[in-house]
């Protein structure tokens, strides 16, 4: 059964058609959640009732339109939600910049990914509009058209919001972790 | 290095980024909707309220015309609009108004001489900050145009759900509304328009719009409170998955579009 047909039986009440949608879009939606709240266990409450409530407004959904774009536009708001409450994503963030990887774990990890988290600390410290549009750009792959359905925006919206997003962060890079582009600034 | 380059480098790193592993939601999900097979109300007085929806419109059905006219309605979250019918309909019957808690629409003539003594009596009267406190939802404020800067009037009130209304004074008249935007949040109140003279369907973004020109009734209604007020100027309603929105403007439908598509959360 293609996506369409089992979002129209999932709409009917059927969960079992609703079982393989949420198996096919979990990791995006846990991805997202988790990049936007820092924390794996918030990120899952976030994705599990991300599907609830698409679950919950499915009848108002058009079918023939993808489905995850839609999953992570309710994510994303969920988690921002969440973000506002009882200051955890601050929490999350301080821990982020306060634990230290042990030399162990920094023998395991290669530069690359450490690396990476590095990129990861430094999104996080533009504001929330910022961080939506790098992470599903960047983090999540999608594309332009992708990005504007899921904040529900035009395309050129996107773009713009893109590129003042990618001029803030390469001066926070550059001023912060500069080892990220080391070797091509001159 | 170049934009291009520059934009290499992130998807680079972005894709080498370690992620916690992907809890298994579908059996956990499955299992909750299985075993959610009541609906869920905010509280006893709303739960009564729909009972009563429920048995008003269980009767008005057995009357042909009205069972038309109920059919007959746009729908944007939690906005109804009923066009002008063709058949006959059943006036609905409007409860008392508790006065300190109705909202004041943007272009009110019979307020707008004198709107701010009745601005100050409404209740829910706040900050931002403490609203976004208060509120579970974001807190929208428009970047266009670039001068209107932050609200002059905050209010939420929550009876059951929580409504935000955000109101700029017209700056040329510093007693009258320029604008006014309805934060609602869904599953909470429900808004009425009855009969607006003028019903386009447009866009905010993505989002289908509904853009309504005066004068005709609001009915705001949540639990066993209902009250109605006369909208004289022109409104603009969309949603979201949570949260449906109303501006109320004088301006017109180009420019309320730019100023719904210009929302940005607070910082």
């Amino acid at each position: 059964m293609d996506e369409s047909t089992l979002i129209r039986h999932a709409a009917n009440g059927d969960a079992t058609a609703w079982e393989p949608l949420v198996l096919a879009h979990q990791q995006a939606v846990f991805r997202l959640s988790y990049l936007l709240l820092g924390d794996p266990d918030d990120a899952e409450d976030i994705a599990q009732e991300t599907f609830l409530r698409a679950w919950k407004y499915l009848k108002s959904f058009d079918s023939t339109r993808p489905l995850r774009p839609w999953l992570l536009s309710i994510a994303s708001n969920l988690a921002s939600n969440r973000r506002r409450s009882a200051g955890r994503y601050f929490a999350a963030l301080m821990r982020a910049f306060r634990d230290e990887p042990t030399s162990t774990t920094m023998e395991e990890k290669s530069s690359q990914k450490m690396q990476s988290n590095d990129l990861w600390k430094a999104v996080q410290t533009l504001n929330l509009p910022d961080q939506q549009i790098v992470y599903l750009r960047y983090f999540l792959d999608l594309s332009v058209a992708e990005t504007a359905e899921v904040l529900q925006v035009a395309e050129g919206t996107v773009k713009s919001r893109m590129s003042r997003a990618l001029e803030k962060l390469r001066n926070i890079i550059q001023q912060d972790f500069p080892v990220l582009i080391e070797g091509h600034e001159a | 290095m170049n934009e291009m380059e520059f934009e290499d480098k992130l998807r680079a790193l972005a894709n080498q980024m370690e992620y916690p592993r992907t809890p298994e939601l579908a059996g956990s999900v499955t299992a909750r909707l299985r075993t959610s097979t009541r609906p869920r109300f905010n509280s006893k007085a709303l739960a009564w309220s729909l009972t009563i929806i429920v048995v008003l419109c269980s009767s008005l059905m057995l009357i042909p015309p009205a069972r038309a006219a109920i059919l007959e309605f746009i729908q944007i979250g939690v906005v109804r609009i009923f066009p002008k019918p063709t058949e006959p309909t059943i006036e609905p019957h409007i409860t008392s108004t508790p006065a300190a808690l109705v909202p004041i629409t943007a272009t009110s003539p019979s307020l707008s001489s004198n709107i701010i003594p009745v601005l100050n009596r409404m209740t829910g009267k706040t900050t931002l900050t403490y609203a976004q406190n208060k509120v579970d939802f974001p807190i929208v404020l428009p970047t266009y145009p670039s001068d209107l800067g932050q609200p002059d009037y905050v209010y939420v009130q929550d009876a059951d759900g929580e409504l935000v209304v955000l109101i700029w004074l017209d700056p040329q008249h510093s007693d009258q509304i320029l604008l006014s935007l309805y934060i609602i949040s869904n599953e909470s109140w429900m808004v009425r328009k009855n009969q607006p003279p003028v019903i386009e369907e447009t866009h905010v973004g993505k989002q289908r719009a509904i853009w309504t020109t005066g004068p005709y009734p609001v009915i705001i209604s949540n639990g066993n409170i209902q009250y109605e007020q006369m909208v004289n100027g022109h409104g603009l309603i969309w949603a979201d998955v949570d949260i449906t929105y109303r501006l109320e403007t004088g301006l017109s439908l180009e420019e309320a579009v730019k100023i719904a598509e210009s929302l940005e959360p607070i910082p």
